[in-house]
């Protein structure tokens, strides 16, 4: 009785509502999120006040003294040098290359192992693919770099299947670069990326499939009408937040398997920092190369989710 | 009233004595870190204990784990300081950084005798610009005989057996060097030989940027050359220069001939410990503490034909530079500003400072270079002698681990050289131990060139320059100007040795002169500068 009596005033009254009401309403809620904000706020936002040192000349020979104000100093060093831009369009090439080489590898292997029948065989495949992800990148890259030697394993085999008639230099010419990074990203990430495909693939309602097959679709078909559709979401989702992660190709990779040789396009912004900001000391440098970084990102992140947006697809934000 | 007064002095005496006594008993925990990787020494280390026992002084060691410069870098910023601070090779950080105290306000003649006489010889070389001294050198201090029974430091280096299978020949010069190892890799084509390696890892590109100055007689000065024979000390780079064209010319006739692998440039420095350890490189530029690890390897596997010798080569006069005369070794240099350092959060500077007196004891010394008399080292007639398990034990590093204090030792000041009595102030310069522990193998091998020690390949050490060596400069004013002086040489100098013809040589090598030629006029500029400096420091 009287919940029916308190009900109207309530529905009529909710647009009035203030702010202040709503949080008090959810005030349980609110708490549960006060870690995470505290997280938030202390870990991501407080550093932000660091930024200041970017317009400032702080190394450590000045540390205990402060620094002094540097206007843009920092930035028209690193503009002003050739291997910075360089760095930043190694960042740039190699993210987008492992985006999209490693999108449609983990999307390819998701689809053939979720077409597979045998459970068995599914699950090890998965585990094998997978396994890599949890070797530490110096691991993976000292394979790399006794795999690809010019009498290494790989040219052996190339030259034994006569693909090539001389061994290659993968280590130190800087064209083969890009690619022995997207190589070694995909054979490292593929099983893990894929798992997140083909949790969604399980999730497609059986009958789409059943139907598909009544009104004659193929296998091919079926899944470039029902799978691919099913994982379309999860596709754009995924891809809006890697493109928020452009600007961060990665470090360790580069600067482990990066030599004099390479280093035109084996530099990336990170490791640059690390040479020039962190090793040297010189921290306002790699602050402001830090703040660029971040900055882009964020205007990467943004585009990409008007962009889907546009397209009328799930969004982010 | 003179009685009341020498009452109250004697009293005031008494007090302060036993003031001093408790306070030097009352156990303390002290921090330390050390700028390179190390072993853990176990809890119930011997010495350790003895130190424990002797100054109620207890070590928790912090060893570098991962990028010293990072490492240092986050303790300074943070002032995370342990009590002994050794920066390792990028010491200069905690010295600008103000990190350290100034030792001079604490060594003195009456107080600390023995670190007194250890520096004051050097001090005018040691010192900063304020007369400061923050790190008392941790190597190159010697006390009567320099010894030198082999070339610790850099030079061309050729596995045994070469010389072995040529008859023992006498190998002065860069042509005989690299004609000998295409003779030998030729006649033993099935064995996949590796000609020559070059290192350029990182810090570690000495193996590829040094040899031009020690092929025109001089030894290790870094980066420069300097004239000490004019008085007026003209320094330059070399690497830009016209007589450092024909060593990376000859490196591309080499590498033509098959005799390098193009792996060499890319490799790391763990692939080149693994392929030294394989024994299948015949030659390489080196310094001989950069490989030990790989030595030992080829030891332990009983490989001694193919651990390696020492050469001085040079320039022969075909090149144009006249007879040269080589200098590979120089005078002991002392490891300015390497070595351990007192923070300023210590809270005992004293104990710490009365801790490095006591341990530069010459009781002291003998127990931290040679061990215990009877369990370590025996002494027979007056010398100081081990037995073949004595020996073994000490290269051996779980032993160490339990037996030495090897971890505080390396990077305290220490005594080198001879000892008043004759024997030699570290085990493994004492002569008797090195010759006879030898393997046979090297025995036979010094005893078919009529040599008592490997040293004998080279001429005596010369007399130290008044500036030290020149790579011990910091060349942190030209920081930006130096990285690239050296990344250009990384990047070019490969590319020249692997052109594949006369014309593409030239090409690169003009094209690297010009590139480096900014750089290496603030190079010279900045060393020139600083050379004077020291020198004058030094003299007056």
């Amino acid at each position: 009785m009287t919940g029916a009596v308190n009900n109207t005033p309530l529905l009529t009254k909710k647009k009035k509502k203030s702010i202040f009401k709503i949080l008090w309403d959810q005030k349980l809620l609110m708490l549960m999120s006060v870690p995470v904000l505290l997280y938030v706020l202390f870990f991501n936002y407080y550093p932000l006040w660091g930024w200041r040192y970017a317009f400032q000349n702080l190394d450590l020979n000045n540390f205990k003294k402060g620094a002094e104000w540097f206007g843009l100093g920092n930035f028209e060093w690193l503009f002003g040098r050739e291997d910075f831009l360089n760095s930043i369009r190694n960042t740039l090439a190699m993210s987008v290359i492992n985006l999209i080489v490693g999108t449609l590898a983990s999307i390819l292997l998701a689809i053939l192992l979720n077409e597979v029948r045998n459970r068995g065989f599914k699950r090890t495949v998965q585990t094998v693919t997978y396994l890599p992800h949890f070797l530490s990148m110096v691991i993976v890259v000292g394979m790399a770099q006794n795999m690809f030697l010019t009498d290494g394993p790989i040219n052996n085999m190339l030259i034994a299947s006569r693909l090539i008639d001389k061994p290659v230099f993968w280590l130190g010419e800087g064209k083969y670069f890009w690619i022995l990074v997207a190589i070694i990203n995909v054979w490292k990430e593929v099983g893990w990326n894929s798992i997140i495909y083909i949790s969604t693939m399980t999730s497609i309602d059986p009958t789409l499939y059943e139907a598909a097959s009544i009104d004659g679709a193929g296998r091919f078909k079926r899944i470039l009408h029902v799978t691919l559709p099913g994982i379309k979401s999860t596709f754009v989702v995924l891809l809006i937040m890697n493109i928020g992660h452009l600007m961060e190709a990665g470090f360790e990779i580069q600067y482990l398997l990066g030599n004099e040789q390479v280093i035109d396009f084996s530099q990336t912004i990170d490791v640059f920092v690390m040479k020039y900001g962190i090793s040297s000391g010189n921290y306002g440098r790699a602050i402001a190369a830090g703040m660029f970084k971040s900055i882009v990102g964020i205007i990467l992140l943004f585009g990409a989710n008007f962009v889907a947006k546009k397209l009328d697809e799930d969004t982010l934000l | 009233m003179k009685k009341l007064l020498a009452g109250i002095l004697a009293l005031a005496m008494v007090l302060s004595l036993c003031s001093f006594a408790v306070a030097a008993d009352e156990p303390i925990t002290v921090t330390v870190f050390r700028g390179d990787p190390g072993d853990q020494p176990t809890d119930d280390n011997k010495i350790y204990k003895m130190i424990e026992e002797e100054f109620g002084i207890k070590f928790e060691i912090e060893f570098l784990a991962g990028d010293l410069d990072e490492t240092l870098g986050t303790k300074l910023v943070n002032e995370d300081y342990p009590d002994l601070f050794d920066g390792g090779n990028s010491a200069e950080k905690l010295i600008n950084a103000g990190a350290l105290i100034n030792l001079l306000d604490y060594i003195s003649e009456e107080k600390t005798p023995n670190l007194y006489n250890h520096i004051k010889d050097l001090l005018p070389q040691l010192v900063n610009e304020n007369g400061e001294l923050f790190i008392i050198p941790n190597y190159g201090i010697n006390y009567n005989a320099q010894i030198q029974n082999a070339c610790n430091g850099p030079a061309f280096f050729i596995q045994k057996q070469v010389l072995a299978w040529d008859n023992y020949p006498q190998i002065k010069t860069l042509n005989e060097y690299f004609d000998l190892i295409e003779r030998f890799v030729a006649a033993h084509p099935d064995e996949g030989y590796e000609g020559f390696a070059i290192l350029c890892e990182d810090w570690r590109h000495f193996c590829l940027i040094n040899p031009v100055q020690h092929l025109m007689g001089r030894p290790n000065d870094g980066e420069v050359i300097i004239n000490v024979t004019s008085g007026n000390f003209e320094t330059e780079t070399f690497i830009d220069k016209d007589y450092a064209k024909p060593y990376y010319a000859k490196l591309n006739e080499v590498y033509n001939k098959g005799l390098i692998n193009p792996d060499t440039f890319v490799m790391t420095y763990d692939q080149y410990i693994a392929k030294l350890s394989s024994g299948k490189v015949v030659g390489m530029f080196d310094q001989t503490w950069d490989f030990g690890t790989a030595t030992a390897a080829l030891e332990t596997a009983g490989m001694y034909e193919n651990t390696y010798i020492a050469l001085p080569l040079v320039y022969d006069e075909s090149y144009g530079f006249g007879v040269i005369e080589e200098q590979y070794l120089n005078g002991a240099v002392p490891n300015k500003d390497r070595g351990f350092g007192i923070s300023v959060s210590c809270e005992y500077p004293e104990r710490m400072i009365n801790l490095f007196e006591n341990l530069l004891s010459d009781e002291w010394q003998k127990i931290l270079q040679w061990g215990i008399e009877g369990e370590d080292y025996y002494v027979e007639n007056g010398r100081m002698l081990m037995t073949q398990e004595q020996y073994n034990n000490r290269q051996d590093a779980t032993w160490k681990m339990a037996n030495t204090a090897v971890a505080i030792w390396e990077s305290a000041p220490k005594k080198q050289g001879t000892q008043d009595d004759g024997n030699a102030w570290a085990h493994s310069d004492q002569p008797e131990n090195y010759f006879a522990l030898m393997s046979e193998y090297d025995k036979a091998f010094l005893t078919a060139y009529g040599y008592q020690k490997p040293a004998d390949f080279f001429n005596a050490p010369c007399e130290l320059a008044p500036y030290g060596e020149a790579w011990q400069i910091d060349t942190a004013p030209i920081a930006d100007a130096n990285q690239d002086f050296l990344a250009v040489q990384d990047q070019w100098l490969p590319k020249v040795i692997m052109s594949a013809t006369a014309e593409e040589l030239d090409a690169n090598w003009e094209a690297f002169v010009a590139e480096i030629a900014p750089y290496a006029q603030i190079k010279t500029e900045f060393m020139q500068a600083e050379v004077l400096k020291l020198v004058e420091q030094a003299t007056n």
